[in-house]
């Protein structure tokens, strides 16, 4: 059993001091989601910009130049300063709860690997005031594209934004798996490890093995485009086909970095309100562990237009990923079969996840099929696909956690209404922007193009996506002014207002410095249920 | 624990089960490619068919235990005891992954077949064409026989082609990664320096006389969205005589250009490019006297001209394209009074009104 002493605020530090020196992993987390939602609201903007360009045929707000900058800030912020982040924030804040620990191993590494974060948004949009502004070659930037003849120091500063994330990133992984491996509490054996722990586990495994890949690579092109390295750019002797090579050797993994946890919010998620346990625990983390092996041999299914992939290995890996993925979602259902659910936010968030996700999946399998890819490869097609998997999925569930996690994080619950108004405005205008991209990608339209052919048939629709890209905008008003009112007058949560499973709830909302005073007894993935259930349970 | 709401009344879950269905359909409707124009781009096809039945199948399916589930299962007042506490079951894990397995290797089986045959390559070609891409345009080099001699190379965005018989690709980038890609082929591939990819296609007979639009694929700089072109299917005999047509004029010195003389200075009308635009979209010229037209290519590396067509369609004036930052004297030979357009050859988007009177 294990007891912690309880110490409250230190008395000498300021609010903001201790803000911003804190190395408690709970308030480091609440840091990243903070920077996240952040992140993700400006990367909103720049979608928004985006969005209201096509929105006619024409070049009528931006430049082809401006554009090009504000749909690849757009997807960096997006990919690289927000659903990676908000998910480790959502790791950094629980993990240690849920495996009964005090804190991460390293807490100051810990706050390192958060700083960093805001450091690299800072550098990749310092771009914008350079002469040639952000970088614009995509989230992808392909040599030769990226090299300096053709892109500006915006794409160096967008290199080093990206090597700091990636420190943070490894560093932050090192503390995780350490964190997992050495500081359980007693009794929370490996197999009864919260999902959500063992999707954090997996997720710092790719990061560890997948990041250091990326990091080289943009090292490289970073002495390509300084100091005359001859890497990427087959004019100077150089391979363009490396570039995405070792690019997406971290890229498609990070896929899994970006969903994963997502995935683990809501294994989370979905037994609570359930009343039931997660169907197939074992059978969950297998699906976990094999999603990260063979996320490792599928990153050419990127590059089957490239004429230089050996295309049936990587179409048959893409085909066989998608099995632990069916696995898992048969396994959300069935928790939900013959359980007693509760429609609060947090659930509604799920399931919009399970059906928006199921959706991304489905769509992600026609690309698995090479000649079929062939047609679809980069055009809006694959613009639906992505965002189906990282907006219909781990939005949702970054959400879904955002609700569910509230009350222990602050002691207060979001409001329900609001929060359901929200889902609504959200679904509805997640469809409406992403579903008619399939139709745009199927009838030719490319993805990254500033202006099309007025003649083309694809202004309708193109207008549908934009109106559905300002009705996510305005779902987000009752979210902003949720998070105000229950700053302000929220209502108070009690430890454990969900009637959670897990150990985060064994404690106080917000819990005090290093988490417990006490914790029940571990003898399966649910001890917060079992110590409920104990008298009447079997 | 919030309590449960009340249902919806059965009517408006009626509504918006309709609307949900016919939002569905509509949009299952529209989740087809374009009709394929090419023997390669129906094997595709059908490919897609076959994925799309699949994944409509699993959609139903799985979203409709979906939705089943929120339906049948809500917490009712009365559910106090916990409901059964179901970990799992085996049986249950070996159906759905073995089901799963069997039904992603048949596709995999399937897609590597139509693999083989869309990126099937013929030995004896009837035609072989090298695509040349470079920011931000194509150029098009009919090859001869020994598929090394460039016959004839055009340089405007028409890329024209023979139908029923196998054509020859090769791709060949000066600059960035580009991809040809024409959506009614079905297929797309990249254009990338260092290496020449390769493929084949035979346009269906029946397409002959159409066009069809092409386009860059693969984000390739600024203006990429520019980076467009046209396939024009002609007949065997047709594109033969357009071909030979081609070789002869390009064969012929060009004539020296006229210069205006006789000591009375001719009108000069000045234009420009800059970012793939003309300054000008209306340009105004005297009747029944040759003018020039002084046109300067501010884009660097980027290649432009002005072609003149009149109201018919006829194309009565095509400049030299030329890549910027440079500068022309295009002599234009005397108009008869009305409204023409003018164009760039390259980029077919650039286009304004000449007015002649």
């Amino acid at each position: 059993m294990a007891t912690t002493t309880l110490r409250t605020s230190t008395g000498y530090r300021s609010g903001l001091y201790e803000w911003l020196t804190t190395t408690d992993h709970k308030k480091i987390g609440i840091l990243y989601l903070a920077n996240s939602i952040l992140m993700f609201l400006l990367g909103g903007i720049f979608a928004l910009v985006v969005r209201l360009e096509l929105a006619q045929p024409g070049l009528q707000f931006l430049s082809d130049s401006a554009y090009n900058q504000a749909f690849t800030i757009h997807a960096s912020l997006m990919l690289f300063l927000f659903v990676i982040p908000v998910l480790a924030g959502f790791g950094n804040y629980i993990v240690p709860l849920m495996i009964g620990a005090p804190d991460m191993a390293f807490p100051r590494i810990n706050a390192f690997s958060f700083w960093l974060l805001p450091l690299a948004a800072i550098v990749m949009l310092s771009g914008f005031a350079t002469g040639g502004g952000a970088a614009a070659a995509g989230w992808t930037e392909y040599s030769p594209l990226a090299q300096a003849k053709y892109e500006g120091i915006g794409t160096d500063l967008w290199i080093v934004a990206l090597l700091l994330i990636g420190t943070s990133s490894i560093l932050g992984a090192i503390n995780f798996i350490v964190t997992i491996f050495k500081m359980r509490a007693p009794g929370m054996t490996l197999l009864r490890m919260p999902v959500m722990v063992w999707t954090v586990l997996v997720t710092s495994i790719l990061v560890l093995m997948a990041t250091p890949v990326l990091t080289s690579a943009l090292i490289m092109l970073f002495i390509d485009r300084n100091l005359g390295g001859h890497f990427f750019d087959p004019a100077t002797g150089g391979n363009a086909i490396l570039w995405q090579n070792t690019f997406w050797f971290y890229s498609h993994p990070a896929v899994y970095i970006m969903v994963l946890p997502a995935m683990g919010i809501i294994s989370e998620v979905l037994p609570v309100f359930s009343r039931k346990p997660l169907f197939g625990y074992k059978a969950f983390i297998f699906a976990t562990a094999a999603i990260g092996a063979l996320g490792f041999s599928v990153w050419a299914h990127h590059m089957f237009t490239t004429g230089a992939v050996y295309l049936p290995f990587f179409s048959f890996m893409t085909f066989l990923i998608a099995i632990p993925t069916g696995v898992k979602m048969f396994n959300w259902i069935a928790t939900m079969f013959r359980g007693q659910l509760t429609f609060s936010t947090p659930l509604l968030y799920a399931i919009g996840f399970l059906t928006m996700f199921l959706i991304g999946g489905i769509n992600g399998a026609f690309s698995a099929a090479v000649p079929v890819d062939f047609a679809i490869h980069d055009t809006y097609w694959v613009v639906a696909h992505i965002h189906y998997v990282l907006f219909g999925g781990s939005v949702f569930a970054v959400f879904a956690g955002l609700y569910y996690w509230w009350p222990k994080m602050f002691g207060r619950r979001l409001n329900e209404t609001l929060g359901k108004i929200q889902f609504v405005f959200m679904f509805i205008g997640f469809n409406l922007t992403f579903f008619p991209m399939h139709i745009l990608g199927l009838s030719g339209m490319p993805r990254r193009i500033a202006d099309y052919d007025p003649n083309a048939g694809w202004n309708d629709l193109n207008l549908l996506a934009t109106i559905g890209g300002f009705t996510i905008a305005a779902s987000l008003l009752p979210f902003l002014w949720n998070v105000f009112i229950t700053f302000r007058s929220g209502e108070p949560a009690g430890d454990d207002p969900w009637e959670g499973n897990t150990l985060e709830w064994a404690t106080s909302s917000p819990p005090p410095p290093y988490n417990f005073d006490h914790l029940p007894e571990i003898r399966s993935e649910r001890p917060v249920f079992d110590a409920r259930h104990r008298a009447t349970h079997a | 624990m919030s309590k449960p709401r009340p249902r919806l009344p059965r009517r408006a879950r009626n509504l918006a089960a309709l609307v949900a269905v016919a939002v569905l359909l509509a949009g299952c409707a529209g989740l087809e490619p374009p009709a394929a124009v090419t023997a390669q781009g129906q094997d595709t096809r059908n490919l897609y068919d076959l994925v799309f039945i699949v994944g409509v199948a699993i959609f139903v399916l799985v979203e409709g235990l979906i939705i089943f589930a929120v339906l049948r299962y809500r917490r009712k007042p009365t559910d106090t005891e916990l409901p059964p506490q179901i970990h799992g079951n085996s049986v249950l894990e070996v159906i759905w992954t073995v089901i799963p397995t069997a039904l992603v290797v048949v596709l995999f089986v399937l897609s590597w077949q139509t693999l083989n045959k869309v990126n099937a390559v013929s030995p004896s070609p009837a035609l072989t064409v090298r695509a040349v891409a470079a920011q931000f345009q194509w150029s098009f080099e009919y090859l001869a026989a020994d598929g090394q001699t460039v016959q004839y190379e055009q340089l405007a965005p028409e890329l024209d082609l023979p139908v029923g018989v196998d054509v020859h690709v090769i791709l060949r980038s000066k600059d960035v990664i580009h991809a040809f890609y024409v959506p009614k082929f079905l297929f797309k591939r990249d254009v990338v320096p260092g290496r020449e990819n390769n493929f084949d296609f035979t346009i269906d007979a029946a397409d002959a006389n159409q066009t069809f639009r092409g386009q860059c694929a693969e984000f390739c700089g600024t203006f990429h969205s520019t980076m467009l072109f046209s396939v024009k299917a002609l007949t065997p005999t047709d594109f033969n005589a357009w071909l030979q047509g081609q070789i002869k004029a390009a064969a012929a010195t060009p004539a020296p250009a006229p210069s205006a003389s006789g000591g009375v200075a001719a009108t000069t009308v000045e234009l420009s490019a800059h970012n793939i635009a003309f300054d000008q979209t209306a340009l105004q010229a005297p009747a029944g006297q040759p003018f020039v037209i002084k046109f300067t290519n501010n884009d660097p590396g980027v290649t432009h001209n002005v072609a003149i067509t009149d109201s018919s369609g006829q194309q009565v004036f095509k400049g030299e394209i030329f890549a910027g930052p440079d500068s022309r004297q295009y002599p234009i030979p005397a108009l008869a009074a009305g409204t023409y357009s003018f164009a760039c050859s390259v980029h077919p988007q650039m286009t304004g009104t000449l007015t002649v009177k």
